[in-house]
Protein backbone atom coordinates (compact mmCIF):
# COMPACT_ATOMS: atom_id res chain seq x y z
CA UNK A 1 0.00 0.00 0.00
CA UNK A 2 1.40 3.41 -0.93
CA UNK A 3 1.97 6.20 1.57
CA UNK A 4 -0.45 8.32 -0.49
CA UNK A 5 -3.27 6.53 1.32
CA UNK A 6 -2.65 8.84 4.28
CA UNK A 7 -3.23 12.46 3.35
CA UNK A 8 -3.25 15.72 5.20
CA UNK A 9 -5.26 18.90 4.93
CA UNK A 10 -4.64 22.22 6.67
CA UNK A 11 -5.26 22.13 10.39
CA UNK A 12 -3.51 18.84 11.05
CA UNK A 13 -6.39 16.67 9.90
CA UNK A 14 -5.30 13.12 9.09
CA UNK A 15 -7.36 11.15 6.63
CA UNK A 16 -7.15 7.37 6.92
CA UNK A 17 -8.39 5.29 4.02
CA UNK A 18 -8.96 1.58 3.80
CA UNK A 19 -10.14 -0.82 1.12
CA UNK A 20 -12.79 -2.98 2.85
CA UNK A 21 -13.03 -5.35 -0.12
CA UNK A 22 -9.26 -5.48 -0.73
CA UNK A 23 -7.03 -8.53 -0.21
CA UNK A 24 -5.28 -7.13 2.89
CA UNK A 25 -7.15 -7.73 6.19
CA UNK A 26 -8.87 -4.57 7.40
CA UNK A 27 -7.13 -4.54 10.79
CA UNK A 28 -3.79 -4.71 8.98
CA UNK A 29 -4.78 -1.80 6.74
CA UNK A 30 -5.78 0.31 9.75
CA UNK A 31 -2.50 -0.54 11.47
CA UNK A 32 -0.52 0.32 8.31
CA UNK A 33 -2.28 3.66 7.81
CA UNK A 34 -1.59 4.70 11.40
CA UNK A 35 2.08 3.69 11.14
CA UNK A 36 2.34 5.79 7.96
CA UNK A 37 0.66 8.74 9.70
CA UNK A 38 3.15 8.51 12.58
CA UNK A 39 6.12 8.23 10.21
CA UNK A 40 4.84 11.16 8.15
CA UNK A 41 4.65 13.38 11.24
CA UNK A 42 0.89 13.73 10.98
CA UNK A 43 0.32 11.79 14.20
CA UNK A 44 3.27 12.82 16.40
CA UNK A 45 4.08 11.26 19.77
CA UNK A 46 1.50 12.33 22.35
CA UNK A 47 -1.24 12.95 19.80
CA UNK A 48 -4.61 11.28 20.31
CA UNK A 49 -6.31 8.84 18.01
CA UNK A 50 -10.06 8.17 17.97
CA UNK A 51 -11.28 5.51 20.40
CA UNK A 52 -11.75 2.01 18.97
CA UNK A 53 -15.52 2.47 18.96
CA UNK A 54 -15.35 5.84 17.23
CA UNK A 55 -12.93 4.66 14.55
CA UNK A 56 -15.10 1.57 13.97
CA UNK A 57 -18.14 3.82 13.42
CA UNK A 58 -16.20 6.14 11.10
CA UNK A 59 -14.86 3.31 8.95
CA UNK A 60 -18.06 1.25 9.13
CA UNK A 61 -16.22 -1.82 10.40
CA UNK A 62 -16.58 -4.10 13.39
CA UNK A 63 -15.38 -2.74 16.73
CA UNK A 64 -13.16 -5.83 17.20
CA UNK A 65 -11.35 -5.10 13.92
CA UNK A 66 -10.14 -1.72 15.18
CA UNK A 67 -9.39 -3.24 18.56
CA UNK A 68 -7.12 -5.77 16.87
CA UNK A 69 -5.29 -3.05 14.92
CA UNK A 70 -4.78 -0.93 18.06
CA UNK A 71 -3.59 -3.95 20.01
CA UNK A 72 -1.06 -4.70 17.30
CA UNK A 73 0.23 -1.12 17.47
CA UNK A 74 0.42 -1.36 21.25
CA UNK A 75 2.49 -4.54 21.02
CA UNK A 76 4.81 -2.77 18.57
CA UNK A 77 5.27 0.05 21.09
CA UNK A 78 3.69 2.70 18.89
CA UNK A 79 0.47 3.18 20.82
CA UNK A 80 -0.49 3.61 24.45
CA UNK A 81 -4.00 2.53 25.38
CA UNK A 82 -5.52 3.89 28.55
CA UNK A 83 -9.01 3.91 29.96
CA UNK A 84 -8.96 7.64 30.62
CA UNK A 85 -6.44 8.85 28.02
CA UNK A 86 -7.76 6.66 25.19
CA UNK A 87 -5.45 5.79 22.30
CA UNK A 88 -2.33 7.98 22.27
CA UNK A 89 0.71 7.74 20.00
CA UNK A 90 3.56 6.54 22.22
CA UNK A 91 6.54 7.26 20.02
CA UNK A 92 7.60 8.69 16.67
CA UNK A 93 10.85 9.40 14.78
CA UNK A 94 11.91 12.01 17.35
CA UNK A 95 11.53 9.64 20.30
CA UNK A 96 15.03 8.18 19.92
CA UNK A 97 16.33 4.86 18.59
CA UNK A 98 14.06 1.82 18.45
CA UNK A 99 13.94 -0.83 21.15
CA UNK A 100 16.81 -3.38 21.12
CA UNK A 101 16.14 -6.30 18.80
CA UNK A 102 13.49 -4.46 16.82
CA UNK A 103 15.84 -3.38 14.00
CA UNK A 104 17.03 -6.95 13.48
CA UNK A 105 13.49 -8.22 13.05
CA UNK A 106 12.59 -5.32 10.75
CA UNK A 107 15.67 -5.87 8.57
CA UNK A 108 14.59 -9.45 8.05
CA UNK A 109 11.11 -8.37 6.91
CA UNK A 110 12.58 -5.65 4.69
CA UNK A 111 14.90 -8.12 2.99
CA UNK A 112 11.91 -10.33 2.17
CA UNK A 113 9.98 -7.36 0.79
CA UNK A 114 12.91 -6.24 -1.38
CA UNK A 115 13.51 -9.83 -2.46
CA UNK A 116 9.93 -9.95 -3.77
CA UNK A 117 10.67 -6.96 -6.03
CA UNK A 118 13.97 -8.47 -7.20
CA UNK A 119 12.33 -11.85 -7.86
CA UNK A 120 9.67 -10.10 -9.95
CA UNK A 121 12.44 -8.58 -12.09
CA UNK A 122 12.41 -5.02 -10.80
CA UNK A 123 15.77 -3.32 -11.52
CA UNK A 124 17.98 -2.49 -8.52
CA UNK A 125 17.90 1.24 -9.35
CA UNK A 126 14.08 1.21 -9.34
CA UNK A 127 13.99 -0.61 -6.00
CA UNK A 128 16.41 1.91 -4.50
CA UNK A 129 14.45 4.80 -6.02
CA UNK A 130 11.18 3.57 -4.53
CA UNK A 131 12.86 3.26 -1.14
CA UNK A 132 14.21 6.81 -1.37
CA UNK A 133 10.82 8.22 -2.41
CA UNK A 134 9.09 6.51 0.51
CA UNK A 135 11.68 7.70 3.04
CA UNK A 136 11.45 11.25 1.66
CA UNK A 137 7.80 11.35 2.78
CA UNK A 138 8.65 10.60 6.40
CA UNK A 139 9.23 13.26 9.04
CA UNK A 140 12.61 12.85 10.69
CA UNK A 141 13.91 15.03 13.53
CA UNK A 142 15.57 18.21 12.25
CA UNK A 143 18.94 17.37 13.84
CA UNK A 144 19.07 13.94 12.21
CA UNK A 145 18.11 15.38 8.84
CA UNK A 146 20.74 18.13 9.13
CA UNK A 147 23.34 15.61 10.21
CA UNK A 148 22.73 13.72 7.03
CA UNK A 149 23.95 16.80 5.15
CA UNK A 150 21.35 16.65 2.40
CA UNK A 151 18.28 17.57 4.36
CA UNK A 152 16.76 14.19 3.65
CA UNK A 153 17.07 11.04 5.73
CA UNK A 154 19.57 8.29 4.89
CA UNK B 1 -59.85 29.40 2.67
CA UNK B 2 -60.35 28.28 6.26
CA UNK B 3 -57.38 27.36 8.43
CA UNK B 4 -58.60 23.77 8.74
CA UNK B 5 -58.73 23.46 4.92
CA UNK B 6 -55.22 24.90 4.66
CA UNK B 7 -53.98 22.45 7.29
CA UNK B 8 -55.49 19.61 5.23
CA UNK B 9 -54.07 20.64 1.84
CA UNK B 10 -50.62 21.95 2.82
CA UNK B 11 -49.12 18.59 3.94
CA UNK B 12 -50.11 17.00 0.61
CA UNK B 13 -48.52 19.86 -1.32
CA UNK B 14 -45.37 19.92 0.84
CA UNK B 15 -44.85 16.14 0.65
CA UNK B 16 -45.33 16.30 -3.13
CA UNK B 17 -42.73 19.07 -3.42
CA UNK B 18 -40.28 17.23 -1.16
CA UNK B 19 -40.57 14.00 -3.19
CA UNK B 20 -40.16 15.87 -6.48
CA UNK B 21 -37.16 17.94 -5.39
CA UNK B 22 -35.22 15.17 -3.57
CA UNK B 23 -32.86 14.31 -6.49
CA UNK B 24 -31.78 17.97 -6.71
CA UNK B 25 -30.27 17.90 -3.21
CA UNK B 26 -28.88 14.34 -3.33
CA UNK B 27 -25.18 13.72 -3.88
CA UNK B 28 -24.24 13.64 -7.60
CA UNK B 29 -22.45 10.33 -6.97
CA UNK B 30 -25.63 8.80 -5.49
CA UNK B 31 -28.35 9.29 -8.11
CA UNK B 32 -31.51 7.57 -6.83
CA UNK B 33 -29.55 5.69 -4.20
CA UNK B 34 -27.18 4.07 -6.68
CA UNK B 35 -23.47 4.53 -5.93
CA UNK B 36 -21.65 5.65 -9.07
CA UNK B 37 -18.05 6.77 -9.63
CA UNK B 38 -17.59 10.53 -10.00
CA UNK B 39 -16.70 10.22 -13.68
CA UNK B 40 -20.10 8.61 -14.34
CA UNK B 41 -22.22 11.15 -12.45
CA UNK B 42 -23.24 12.77 -15.73
CA UNK B 43 -24.06 9.53 -17.58
CA UNK B 44 -26.95 9.78 -20.10
CA UNK B 45 -29.05 7.20 -18.23
CA UNK B 46 -28.86 9.30 -15.04
CA UNK B 47 -29.89 12.50 -16.81
CA UNK B 48 -32.73 10.71 -18.58
CA UNK B 49 -34.06 9.07 -15.41
CA UNK B 50 -33.80 12.27 -13.40
CA UNK B 51 -35.86 14.13 -16.01
CA UNK B 52 -38.48 11.37 -16.11
CA UNK B 53 -38.64 11.32 -12.30
CA UNK B 54 -39.29 15.09 -12.14
CA UNK B 55 -42.17 14.84 -14.61
CA UNK B 56 -43.73 11.80 -12.96
CA UNK B 57 -43.52 13.07 -9.39
CA UNK B 58 -44.66 16.59 -10.35
CA UNK B 59 -47.76 15.06 -11.97
CA UNK B 60 -48.39 12.89 -8.90
CA UNK B 61 -47.97 15.87 -6.54
CA UNK B 62 -50.36 18.05 -8.56
CA UNK B 63 -52.98 15.29 -8.84
CA UNK B 64 -52.87 14.54 -5.11
CA UNK B 65 -53.06 18.24 -4.22
CA UNK B 66 -56.04 18.65 -6.58
CA UNK B 67 -57.78 15.70 -4.92
CA UNK B 68 -57.04 17.21 -1.48
CA UNK B 69 -58.53 20.56 -2.57
CA UNK B 70 -61.61 18.75 -3.91
CA UNK B 71 -62.32 16.67 -0.82
CA UNK B 72 -61.25 19.02 1.95
CA UNK B 73 -64.21 20.09 4.02
CA UNK B 74 -66.20 17.04 2.93
CA UNK B 75 -66.25 14.41 5.63
CA UNK B 76 -63.58 13.84 8.26
CA UNK B 77 -60.29 15.73 8.51
CA UNK B 78 -58.31 12.50 8.07
CA UNK B 79 -59.44 12.08 4.46
CA UNK B 80 -56.77 14.53 3.29
CA UNK B 81 -54.19 12.73 5.44
CA UNK B 82 -54.99 9.43 3.73
CA UNK B 83 -53.96 10.97 0.37
CA UNK B 84 -50.43 11.17 1.75
CA UNK B 85 -50.21 7.34 1.67
CA UNK B 86 -50.77 6.84 -2.09
CA UNK B 87 -48.75 10.00 -2.77
CA UNK B 88 -45.71 8.63 -0.95
CA UNK B 89 -46.21 5.14 -2.39
CA UNK B 90 -46.33 6.57 -5.93
CA UNK B 91 -43.23 8.66 -5.23
CA UNK B 92 -41.41 5.56 -3.99
CA UNK B 93 -42.40 3.67 -7.16
CA UNK B 94 -40.96 6.51 -9.29
CA UNK B 95 -37.76 6.33 -7.24
CA UNK B 96 -37.52 2.54 -7.71
CA UNK B 97 -38.03 2.79 -11.48
CA UNK B 98 -35.17 5.29 -11.81
CA UNK B 99 -32.99 3.35 -9.36
CA UNK B 100 -33.40 0.03 -11.17
CA UNK B 101 -32.71 1.51 -14.60
CA UNK B 102 -29.51 3.26 -13.46
CA UNK B 103 -28.34 0.20 -11.50
CA UNK B 104 -28.94 -2.03 -14.55
CA UNK B 105 -26.71 0.13 -16.77
CA UNK B 106 -24.10 0.47 -14.01
CA UNK B 107 -23.86 -3.31 -13.52
CA UNK B 108 -23.97 -4.10 -17.24
CA UNK B 109 -21.19 -1.65 -18.11
CA UNK B 110 -19.22 -2.43 -14.91
CA UNK B 111 -18.70 1.18 -13.86
CA UNK B 112 -16.59 0.21 -10.87
CA UNK B 113 -14.32 -2.23 -12.74
CA UNK B 114 -10.65 -1.49 -12.08
CA UNK B 115 -11.36 1.33 -9.61
CA UNK B 116 -9.83 1.40 -6.14
CA UNK B 117 -12.81 1.45 -3.77
CA UNK B 118 -12.02 2.96 -0.41
CA UNK B 119 -13.59 4.19 2.82
CA UNK B 120 -12.03 7.34 4.27
CA UNK B 121 -12.20 8.89 7.69
CA UNK B 122 -10.83 12.02 9.29
CA UNK B 123 -9.26 11.33 12.70
CA UNK B 124 -9.68 14.98 13.73
CA UNK B 125 -13.45 14.43 13.60
CA UNK B 126 -12.98 12.70 16.95
CA UNK B 127 -9.91 14.40 18.37
CA UNK B 128 -11.26 17.87 17.45
CA UNK B 129 -15.01 17.24 17.09
CA UNK B 130 -17.44 19.85 15.78
CA UNK B 131 -19.24 21.63 18.59
CA UNK B 132 -22.97 21.21 18.95
CA UNK B 133 -24.61 24.68 18.63
CA UNK B 134 -26.14 24.59 22.10
CA UNK B 135 -26.98 28.32 22.04
CA UNK B 136 -29.44 27.68 19.22
CA UNK B 137 -31.52 25.66 21.67
CA UNK B 138 -32.26 28.82 23.67
CA UNK B 139 -35.18 30.06 21.47
CA UNK B 140 -37.01 26.71 21.80
CA UNK B 141 -36.50 26.66 25.57
CA UNK B 142 -37.62 30.30 25.80
CA UNK B 143 -40.85 29.50 23.92
CA UNK B 144 -41.53 26.55 26.26
CA UNK B 145 -40.85 28.78 29.29
CA UNK B 146 -43.20 31.42 27.86
CA UNK B 147 -45.90 28.77 27.32
CA UNK B 148 -45.58 27.60 30.92
CA UNK B 149 -45.61 31.20 32.21
CA UNK B 150 -48.70 32.21 30.21
CA UNK B 151 -50.41 28.94 31.14
CA UNK B 152 -49.73 29.52 34.84
CA UNK B 153 -51.19 33.04 34.60
CA UNK B 154 -54.31 32.04 32.65
CA UNK B 155 -54.99 28.69 34.36
CA UNK B 156 -56.82 29.91 37.53
CA UNK B 157 -59.27 32.02 35.51
CA UNK B 158 -60.25 29.25 33.07
CA UNK B 159 -63.33 27.01 33.46
CA UNK B 160 -62.65 23.33 34.29
CA UNK B 161 -63.59 22.33 30.74
CA UNK B 162 -62.83 24.31 27.61
CA UNK B 163 -64.60 24.07 24.24
CA UNK B 164 -62.06 24.16 21.39
CA UNK B 165 -62.62 25.70 17.92
CA UNK B 166 -63.31 22.21 16.57
CA UNK B 167 -66.14 21.87 19.10
CA UNK B 168 -64.43 19.42 21.47
CA UNK B 169 -64.94 19.83 25.22
CA UNK B 170 -61.61 19.19 26.94
CA UNK B 171 -60.25 19.28 30.46
CA UNK B 172 -58.16 22.43 30.99
CA UNK B 173 -55.49 20.64 33.01
CA UNK B 174 -55.09 17.84 30.43
CA UNK B 175 -54.91 20.10 27.39
CA UNK B 176 -52.47 22.49 29.09
CA UNK B 177 -50.18 19.68 30.25
CA UNK B 178 -50.30 17.92 26.87
CA UNK B 179 -49.36 21.03 24.90
CA UNK B 180 -46.31 21.64 27.08
CA UNK B 181 -45.45 17.93 27.01
CA UNK B 182 -45.58 17.96 23.22
CA UNK B 183 -43.30 21.02 23.11
CA UNK B 184 -40.82 19.25 25.38
CA UNK B 185 -41.06 16.07 23.29
CA UNK B 186 -40.35 17.85 19.99
CA UNK B 187 -37.45 19.84 21.42
CA UNK B 188 -35.91 16.91 23.29
CA UNK B 189 -36.33 14.47 20.40
CA UNK B 190 -34.77 16.72 17.76
CA UNK B 191 -31.96 17.78 20.07
CA UNK B 192 -31.28 14.12 20.91
CA UNK B 193 -31.26 13.09 17.26
CA UNK B 194 -28.89 15.95 16.37
CA UNK B 195 -26.58 14.93 19.23
CA UNK B 196 -26.49 11.37 17.85
CA UNK B 197 -25.76 12.77 14.38
CA UNK B 198 -22.88 14.82 15.80
CA UNK B 199 -21.40 11.57 17.11
CA UNK B 200 -22.05 9.74 13.84
CA UNK B 201 -19.53 9.35 11.07
CA UNK B 202 -18.97 12.24 8.70
CA UNK B 203 -20.11 11.85 5.11
CA UNK B 204 -16.69 11.98 3.41
CA UNK B 205 -16.12 11.36 -0.30
CA UNK B 206 -13.09 9.21 -1.09
CA UNK B 207 -12.62 11.04 -4.39
CA UNK B 208 -12.30 14.37 -2.59
CA UNK B 209 -11.88 13.67 1.14
CA UNK B 210 -10.30 16.91 2.34
CA UNK B 211 -12.77 19.27 0.72
CA UNK B 212 -15.78 17.06 1.45
CA UNK B 213 -14.79 16.95 5.15
CA UNK B 214 -14.75 20.74 5.30
CA UNK B 215 -18.03 20.96 3.42
CA UNK B 216 -19.64 18.37 5.71
CA UNK B 217 -18.65 20.37 8.80
CA UNK B 218 -20.39 23.44 7.38
CA UNK B 219 -23.42 21.40 6.31
CA UNK B 220 -23.77 19.82 9.75
CA UNK B 221 -23.55 23.18 11.54
CA UNK B 222 -26.10 24.77 9.18
CA UNK B 223 -28.49 21.82 9.43
CA UNK B 224 -28.27 21.67 13.25
CA UNK B 225 -29.00 25.40 13.56
CA UNK B 226 -31.92 25.09 11.13
CA UNK B 227 -33.38 22.09 12.96
CA UNK B 228 -33.13 23.77 16.37
CA UNK B 229 -34.79 26.86 14.88
CA UNK B 230 -37.46 24.57 13.46
CA UNK B 231 -38.01 23.14 16.95
CA UNK B 232 -38.48 26.69 18.29
CA UNK B 233 -40.98 27.40 15.48
CA UNK B 234 -42.96 24.19 16.15
CA UNK B 235 -43.01 25.14 19.83
CA UNK B 236 -44.32 28.58 18.77
CA UNK B 237 -47.09 26.90 16.80
CA UNK B 238 -48.04 24.92 19.90
CA UNK B 239 -47.88 28.12 21.97
CA UNK B 240 -50.26 29.84 19.53
CA UNK B 241 -52.64 26.87 19.72
CA UNK B 242 -52.42 27.03 23.53
CA UNK B 243 -53.12 30.78 23.54
CA UNK B 244 -56.28 30.10 21.51
CA UNK B 245 -57.41 27.37 23.89
CA UNK B 246 -56.59 29.52 26.91
CA UNK B 247 -58.74 32.27 25.41
CA UNK B 248 -55.91 34.79 25.18
CA UNK B 249 -57.07 35.54 21.62
CA UNK B 250 -60.12 34.45 19.64
CA UNK B 251 -59.14 32.12 16.78
CA UNK B 252 -61.71 33.07 14.17
CA UNK B 253 -61.50 33.92 10.47
CA UNK B 254 -58.00 34.43 9.07
CA UNK B 255 -56.51 34.38 12.59
CA UNK B 256 -57.22 30.63 12.68
CA UNK B 257 -54.33 30.16 10.23
CA UNK B 258 -51.89 31.90 12.60
CA UNK B 259 -50.50 28.69 14.22
CA UNK B 260 -49.64 27.27 10.79
CA UNK B 261 -47.31 30.16 9.97
CA UNK B 262 -44.34 29.26 12.26
CA UNK B 263 -44.27 25.64 11.04
CA UNK B 264 -44.51 26.81 7.43
CA UNK B 265 -41.62 29.24 8.03
CA UNK B 266 -39.58 26.40 9.55
CA UNK B 267 -40.19 24.15 6.56
CA UNK B 268 -39.12 26.94 4.20
CA UNK B 269 -35.96 27.37 6.30
CA UNK B 270 -35.11 23.65 6.19
CA UNK B 271 -35.79 23.51 2.45
CA UNK B 272 -33.55 26.53 1.91
CA UNK B 273 -30.68 24.97 3.88
CA UNK B 274 -31.07 21.68 1.99
CA UNK B 275 -31.21 23.45 -1.39
CA UNK B 276 -28.16 25.62 -0.67
CA UNK B 277 -26.01 22.93 0.96
CA UNK B 278 -27.05 19.78 -0.85
CA UNK B 279 -26.66 16.42 0.87
CA UNK B 280 -23.53 16.45 3.07
CA UNK B 281 -22.61 19.93 1.74
CA UNK B 282 -22.20 18.62 -1.81
CA UNK B 283 -23.44 21.91 -3.25
CA UNK B 284 -21.19 24.10 -1.11
CA UNK B 285 -17.88 25.54 -2.22
CA UNK B 286 -15.07 24.12 -0.15
CA UNK B 287 -12.07 23.21 -2.22
CA UNK B 288 -8.73 22.72 -0.54
CA UNK B 289 -6.27 24.58 -2.68
CA UNK B 290 -3.08 22.99 -3.89
CA UNK B 291 -3.80 19.55 -2.52
CA UNK B 292 -4.73 16.58 -4.65
CA UNK B 293 -6.09 14.23 -2.06
CA UNK B 294 -8.12 11.59 -3.83
CA UNK B 295 -7.68 8.25 -2.06
CA UNK B 296 -9.74 6.31 -4.60
CA UNK B 297 -13.43 6.19 -5.25
CA UNK B 298 -16.26 5.57 -2.80
CA UNK B 299 -16.96 1.92 -2.09
CA UNK B 300 -19.82 0.40 -4.06
CA UNK B 301 -22.06 -0.44 -1.10
CA UNK B 302 -25.42 -0.75 -2.90
CA UNK B 303 -25.96 -4.25 -1.49
CA UNK B 304 -26.18 -2.78 2.04
CA UNK B 305 -29.07 -0.50 1.05
CA UNK B 306 -32.40 -2.32 0.83
CA UNK B 307 -34.69 -0.85 -1.82
CA UNK B 308 -32.04 1.86 -2.20
CA UNK B 309 -33.26 3.71 0.89
CA UNK B 310 -32.85 1.51 3.98
CA UNK B 311 -29.38 0.87 5.37
CA UNK B 312 -29.04 -2.57 6.96
CA UNK B 313 -25.53 -3.52 8.07
CA UNK B 314 -25.06 -5.59 11.21
CA UNK B 315 -21.27 -5.26 11.02
CA UNK B 316 -21.44 -1.47 11.11
CA UNK B 317 -21.66 -0.06 14.66
CA UNK B 318 -23.05 3.25 13.33
CA UNK B 319 -26.55 4.13 14.49
CA UNK B 320 -27.18 6.89 11.98
CA UNK B 321 -25.65 7.38 8.54
CA UNK B 322 -26.05 9.92 5.75
CA UNK B 323 -29.20 9.32 3.70
CA UNK B 324 -28.81 8.12 0.11
CA UNK B 325 -31.71 10.11 -1.33
CA UNK B 326 -32.49 13.72 -0.47
CA UNK B 327 -30.72 15.53 2.37
CA UNK B 328 -30.34 14.35 5.94
CA UNK B 329 -29.64 11.12 7.78
CA UNK B 330 -31.17 7.71 8.21
CA UNK B 331 -30.91 4.86 10.69
CA UNK B 332 -28.81 1.74 10.35
CA UNK B 333 -31.62 -0.82 10.64
CA UNK B 334 -29.04 -3.52 11.31
CA UNK B 335 -28.25 -1.88 14.66
CA UNK B 336 -30.42 -2.72 17.69
CA UNK B 337 -30.05 0.79 19.12
CA UNK B 338 -31.72 2.15 15.97
CA UNK B 339 -34.82 0.07 16.73
CA UNK B 340 -34.85 1.39 20.30
CA UNK B 341 -34.79 4.94 18.90
CA UNK B 342 -37.71 4.12 16.58
CA UNK B 343 -39.61 2.64 19.53
CA UNK B 344 -38.96 5.79 21.60
CA UNK B 345 -39.93 8.16 18.79
CA UNK B 346 -43.18 6.25 18.16
CA UNK B 347 -44.07 5.39 21.75
CA UNK B 348 -43.89 8.91 23.20
CA UNK B 349 -46.45 10.60 20.89
CA UNK B 350 -48.59 7.43 21.06
CA UNK B 351 -48.67 7.76 24.86
CA UNK B 352 -49.48 11.47 24.55
CA UNK B 353 -52.30 10.63 22.10
CA UNK B 354 -53.72 7.99 24.47
CA UNK B 355 -53.59 10.45 27.39
CA UNK B 356 -55.22 13.08 25.17
CA UNK B 357 -57.99 10.67 24.15
CA UNK B 358 -58.55 9.73 27.78
CA UNK B 359 -58.87 13.43 28.59
CA UNK B 360 -61.51 13.81 25.90
CA UNK B 361 -59.39 15.72 23.37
Amino acid sequence: MSAAAVTEIPGGVVLLSIEPDGPVPIYQQIRDRIVEAIAGGRQPAGSALPSTRQLAVDLGVNFHTVNKAYDLLRQEGLLRLGRKSGAVVRRDASSGPPDPGWAEDWTGRLRTLLAEAAAQGMPATDIAGECQDAVADFAFPAAAAAGNGSGSPP
Amino acid sequence: MRAASLAGILPVLIVGMAICSAPAVSRPTLPFGVRVPRARAGAPVIKRERRAYYWRTAAIGLCCTAVAVAIVGHGSWWLTRIILVPEMAAGFCCFRIAQRKIAAVKNKDEWFAGLRQTVVTDTSWRTDPPRFPLRWLVPALAVIAATIAVGALRYPGLPAHIVTTSGHRVSKSAVSALLVAFQLYVTAQWTGIMLIIYRSRPDIEAADPAASTLRYRRFLAAFARALLTMAALVDTTLLLIALGIWQVYRPSGAVQALPILPVAAGLVLLATVAARSGQGGSRLNGNVRGLALATGTDRDDDRLWKAGLFYVNRDDPAIMVAARFGAGWTLNFGNRVAWLIIAGVVATPACLAVIGAAAGM
